[in-house]
């Protein structure tokens, strides 16, 4: 198998699947080519065409668990603004991004969750409601036909991590803000904001709000200098990778409604590119604008994912 | 590609600035661009985007700044019923353009701001359905007379922010076949931005928003060459009343319930800032205020008529300034009348941060400190005349 083929299988998350190959016909319907499958389940599911992964419940049971992504209105306390509080598992997956990982998602949450998960490469895998196979089995399917990346994360500041949970907290906050940080062991000289939980700078005291703690690294950054804005939605995070020369943008909207006309500023020296839309395929940008260091473009419509290839 | 664009862009910001918004882009106590204002110093940093250059007579203030024409009649709407006489609105209408231009004829009047090759929005209010909306009536004659210019069909467009108002209302069916009836949204759930324009709106972070943006209907930016403002003599728990400045203003721009939450109210600035933005600003250039009907708390709603009063008037002027300071007034009277407090009262223990049902329950509730100075904030900006003893209103009776 082609390197590059190897690569996609391994950032598709894998669909956790214990049911019986009676519901054969489901999965096929869905498109689903691959599954991971206990031991008892796997022969039948190799005679019907499909490649699988032994993985036991305990094995499922083993990795970490993640919560279902999603929104869920609590006002006053994702931010002080109307937005609601988004359910997003992108903070873990840069603290550590080697851990294995599972959801149990609900009805509803499997194609988000799997959209998810393969935005930040990490290995996980989904255990969804049957009613999700076919939105499932499509997301799997568009998410194996995008053309393959492998760039850097971009970041506009540091974080060091302490591994505590106030830090973690810390860290959920900016990144659903959708400000980019790195992951550090300690303050890293090429950024010019490096977080440090229970510093002078940032007291410990200051991090017990995580919202307010957020806008005083958004200030500091500028949102000038951010390399990423989204504009027409407060329920979708972005994931930046670029070499400096070309990037992806995972967008993931957690909102659980289609969004038209999403407005996406990313800093750097882009001229163009394509966006490849879950439930779409490739659009073009539009309404695009180069200029002051930076590109401007909006999408037609996302719904769960999309991810756009700038160059 | 577009860098020219963009570039034409910021230039057309720095227009903006020389016109006076700079006052309130640097975010820093604002001398009064107009001797005798007092502007609060406590004001948001704005940065307007436009790449529009205003007209050479803009249409705000326009060609009559400060004066306002009031027509008044006892038998403009059946107060039993709540219906409105076409007959008497048209008379209305009909004496009140005359007035306003000095015209000899109706037709003559409405000459002197629209054209046939126009392309003309109607701004309707839809947010007091429906007990208090942009009358049919007033709407219907407007197109009308529109239409007897040689204003075609398909370049009259009535529109909304969003589309669920839009069918509330209904417009279509008190209007001649072929009038477009838009709007910019399906509803107000903040996931349609297609009908706004990308390259033409206000930032401003106020509560630490992450979607700092407000943008224009691509309607106004794009298609229409003219507008007529039609808005209601309504209460609102954020403005203390909402007229011309705030139904042209936040319904023709995305994202603007931003301003005012938990307590707190940025439309004392916001409000006249994007009324002021081009193209807006230069094409409003007729503003006819619906005053059969009113709401004089629990605004900008009026699903019951419990607030509703009728002040059984309309008024018309190019002037949005001018005539909203008469409708604080008028609001902020009836508001007395009924023993509630004023619009201007700050007073923290009337407040009842987001508590709508109290809000609803009792006049004496405010749910956010109101904002009714953002009319004196829209005159430093040029908009209009505030200063009541320069406003010159001529009252008529049909």
């Amino acid at each position: 198998m082609a390197p590059a083929i190897l690569f996609l299988l391994a950032a598709v998350p894998c669909l956790y699947w214990p049911h019986g190959i009676d519901t054969r016909p489901a999965i096929e319907a869905a498109g689903i080519k691959h599954l991971c499958a206990p031991a008892d389940q796997a022969d039948g599911w190799r005679k019907a065409g499909l490649t699988v992964t032994t993985v036991s419940e305990n094995d499922f049971g083993a990795r970490e668990a993640l919560s279902a992504p999603g929104v869920s209105p609590r006002p006053g306390v994702a931010s002080p603004t109307r937005a609601p509080w988004i359910v997003a598992s992108g903070w873990r997956f840069m603290r550590s991004p080697s851990t294995k990982y599972a959801y149990s998602a609900p009805a509803g949450k499997g194609a988000l969750a799997a959209a998810e998960a393969f935005a930040y490469g990490v290995d996980a895998m989904i255990k969804v409601d049957p009613a999700d196979l076919p939105s499932v089995g499509a997301m799997m399917a568009f998410l194996e036909t995008l053309p393959n990346e492998d760039l850097p994360p971009v970041a506009d500041f540091g974080v060091v991590d302490d591994g505590s949970a106030i830090v973690g907290e810390v860290m959920n906050l900016l990144a659903r803000r959708n400000l980019l940080f790195h992951v550090e062991k300690e303050p890293a000289a090429q950024f010019r904001v490096n977080v440090v939980v229970g510093s002078a700078a940032y007291p410990q005291a200051e991090a017990a709000d995580p919202s307010t703690f957020a806008q005083k690294v958004r200030s500091q950054l500028t949102d000038e200098q951010r390399s990423l804005r989204l504009f027409g939605s407060e329920v979708v995070i972005g994931r930046l990778t670029s070499d400096g020369k070309r990037a992806r943008l995972h967008l993931i909207n957690y909102g659980g409604r289609d969004i038209e006309g999403l407005r996406v500023r990313v800093r750097g020296g882009y001229k163009g590119g394509d966006a490849y839309i879950a439930g779409t395929g490739k659009a073009a940008l539009q309404d695009l604008v180069v200029a002051d260091g930076a590109i401007e473009f909006s999408l037609p419509k996302i719904g769960t994912y999309a991810a756009v290839d700038l160059r | 590609m577009h860098r020219r664009a963009f570039v034409r862009l910021l230039t057309a910001g720095a227009w903006v600035k020389a016109a006076g918004i700079d006052l309130i882009a640097k975010g820093k106590p604002a001398a009064p661009a107009k001797p005798g204002l007092q502007i609060r110093a406590d004001l948001p940093t704005l940065k307007i985007v436009s790449r529009y250059s205003p007209a050479a007579v803009p249409g705000m203030p326009g060609p009559y700044p400060g004066r306002v024409i009031k027509v008044k009649s006892d038998n403009c709407v059946d107060t039993a019923t709540n219906t409105a006489n076409d007959q008497v609105v048209r008379e209305m209408m009909a004496q009140g353009m005359r007035a306003l231009t000095g015209a000899a004829s109706t037709e003559d009047a409405w000459r002197r701001f629209f054209a046939p090759a126009d392309v003309v929005g109607i701004k309707v209010n839809c947010g007091g359905f429906p007990n208090c909306i942009s009358a049919y009536e007033i709407v219907g004659e407007t197109v009308r007379q529109l239409t007897g210019l040689g204003v075609p069909v398909s370049q009259i467009y009535v529109y909304e922010r969003f589309q669920n108002q839009m069918d509330e209302c209904n417009y279509a069916a008190h209007l001649p076949q072929g009038v477009q009836t838009v709007a910019a949204e399906r509803a107000n759930r903040n996931t349609d931005n297609s009908g706004y324009d990308p390259e033409t709106f206000l930032e401003a972070n106020l509560f630490g928003e992450e979607d700092t943006r407000s943008n224009m209907m691509r309607l106004v930016s794009k298609r229409l060459t003219k507008i007529i403002n039609i808005p209601n003599m309504k209460d609102h728990g954020a403005t203390g009343a909402t007229g011309c400045l705030k139904n042209i203003a936040y319904g023709s721009f995305s994202n603007v319930a931003r301003t005012h939450q938990r307590g707190k109210s940025h439309t004392y600035s916001v409000v006249g800032t994007l009324a002021s933005m081009e193209p807006v600003r230069s094409r409003t250039v007729l503003q006819i205020m619906d005053g059969i009907r009113g709401v004089w708390h629990g605004g900008p709603f009026a699903r019951t008529t419990k607030y509703l009063f009728y002040p059984k008037q309309i008024m018309f002027g190019t002037d949005p300034v001018a005539i909203d300071r008469l409708l604080l007034d008028i609001i902020d009277n009836e508001r007395k009348a009924h023993g509630a407090i004023s619009i201007w009262d700050r007073n923290p223990a009337s407040l009842k941060i987001d508590d709508g049902r109290a809000r609803d329950a009792d006049p004496n509730v405010n749910i956010i400190i109101r904002e009714p100075g953002h009319v004196e904030f829209a005159a430093s900006l040029g908009l209009g005349v505030a200063d009541l003893a320069k406003i010159k209103v001529q009252e008529l009776t049909v």
